[in-house]
């Protein structure tokens, strides 16, 4: 559905709504219908500090994938609510475009919501199209930004690197030194200690399982 | 790159305060400054700190508790609360602690009551059980009615409730508590339904109380569907992993409370299926 007056007509119903209920389904309505041309309106959604809202148009940024890439890019740093939003966004639409910014957002940001998005989201990268040396490049990247999070003080946050080391890893060549590396990363992780709680050390435990064989 | 090998001293991560332990100790230690103390007594907590000065110090400000005094500034009593909730996140050194937190149960000051029933449940001091049932033995028309003029129960419910269902129960007494804690699913608060129902489940495995958890994961009120997902995980009730999913609720609650349906549940659904629903809500 690209009907142009389709996008407008949602697009007034949004720009138009007083209520936050009003907001949170036009959103929805914007967000659920794959009109191309949505994204921008659906990122400004993003900074309105309505997290229902803001829920509805992540779904629909994801949905609409590729596209929706420009307009979460050109989001203000500063605009800390929405660029957390973007970061959950950009984890889902796995688009590699977005690949400093999650790296960014897992190093440094302080929410550990936004630091798990932005953990699941470098293992969930798609990479096919790449060349092999860029695909290379940007599988290092991920890897060591994940690799420096397996000591983030939060239990999610290492929960989320062991999943995004998992979906890092099936695309690695059974035998390559950065696959080795992964494992490391999952045998950090799956230590029992005092300070990492069970469900950690299963999670890597059962990546462990998962990545190819050797 | 810190990496992976320095996975094994996390301790300092996120310190919130760049003191160290000794200055922590020090402050403590000193009796002029109570908004020091206060400080202080937190931060030991929250760095789990096994220094051997660390339990007879927090002790020693659980004393200095006084009749409340509403004027003050950082009252003793504020230092007291800190010392209790720092003493039920230090684990075993802690368990010397028990006799003066069992005296603090007895305060007139029910904020202080309250951070003493939670720590005795950290510490899974089982020579609470009765001092707590006593406390709560009135029912909901008792110990849980309104206090004049506050938002306050005349006991802090929630807390004595939950902490029963820490500790558990030694056999034979389990029938005795369940009597005492099952009245309060007739609260009229939902979040002390919700406590109840937590620690009637986690003491009997009665399926009855999951259900009532999960009836409050659609409540109206956001405050009390977050309640129950914090219910559901400490009880570790597996059953509710779908209706988990599909409450209106943030994410990170979410995966707390099946971070509990992992560690702290049994059976159906098992391991994976509740790993593969967090990752989807990562």
């Amino acid at each position: 559905m690209t009907d142009p007056d389709t996008l407008q007509e949602l697009i007034t119903r949004l720009r138009q709504a007083s209520s936050s209920e009003e907001l949170l389904l036009a959103t929805r309505q914007l967000a659920s219908c794959g009109v191309t041309g949505a994204a921008p309106l659906l990122v400004e959604v993003l900074g309105f500090n309505n997290p229902g809202a803001a829920v509805a148009a992540v779904d629909g940024l994801i949905a609409l994938g590729q596209e929706a890439v420009p307009p979460l890019l050109q989001l203000d740093p500063e605009n800390y609510g929405a660029r957390a939003w973007a970061v959950r966004a950009l984890a889902g639409i796995g688009d590699v475009r977005g690949l400093d910014l999650l790296v960014d957002a897992l190093g440094t940001d302080v929410a550990a919501s936004v630091r798990r998005a932005a953990a699941r989201g470098l293992g969930n990268l798609r990479l096919e199209e790449l060349a092999a040396d860029r695909r290379r490049e940007v599988q290092d990247c991920c890897l060591q930004a994940l690799l420096a999070a397996t000591s983030d003080g939060e239990w999610v946050v290492r929960y989320a690197v062991a999943v995004g080391l998992e979906g890092l890893g099936q695309d690695l060549a059974p035998s390559s030194e950065a696959l080795a590396r992964v494992r490391q990363g999952l045998v950090a992780l799956s230590e029992a200690a005092e300070a990492n709680p069970p469900v950690v050390v299963l999670r890597a435990r059962l990546a462990q399982l998962r990545l190819p064989l050797p | 790159m810190v990496g992976w090998l320095s996975m094994a001293a996390p301790q300092h991560e996120q310190a919130g305060a760049p003191i160290s332990e000794a200055e922590a100790l020090a402050r403590l230690r000193q009796s002029d400054d109570p908004s020091q103390q206060y400080y202080a007594a937190w931060w030991l907590g929250r760095m789990r700190c096994q220094h051997p000065d660390a339990v007879p110090l927090l002790i020693e400000a659980l004393r200095q508790r006084r009749p409340r005094d509403p004027g003050a500034g950082v009252e003793e009593n504020a230092v007291a609360r800190n010392a209790a909730r720092a003493l039920g996140k230090l684990g075993g050194p802690a368990r010397q602690a028990i006799a003066e937190l069992l005296k603090v149960l007895e305060d007139p000051d029910d904020g202080l009551r309250e951070a003493a029933a939670r720590a005795l449940g950290e510490l899974r001091a089982e020579q609470a059980v009765e001092p707590i049932c006593r406390r709560l033995a009135s029912g909901p028309d008792g110990a849980g009615a309104p206090q004049p003029g506050t938002p306050r129960l005349m006991e802090p419910c929630e807390a004595l409730l939950e902490a029963l269902g820490e500790i558990g129960c030694a056999s034979g007494s389990t029938t005795h508590v369940l009597g005492v804690v099952e009245p309060y699913v007739h609260h009229e608060r939902p979040l002390i339904r919700s406590a109840a129902a937590r620690t009637l489940l986690r003491l009997s495995g009665d399926a009855r109380w999951g259900d009532l958890l999960v009836a409050l994961l659609d409540h109206p009120q956001l405050q009390v569907r977050r309640a129950a997902l914090m219910d559901l995980g400490a009880a570790g009730w597996r059953p509710a992993l779908e209706p988990i999913r599909r409450t209106l609720a943030e994410n990170s609650l979410k995966l707390i409370a099946l971070k509990g349906l992992v560690e702290h549940g049994c059976g159906e659904p098992g391991e994976e299926a509740l790993l593969a629903c967090m990752d989807a809500l990562l």
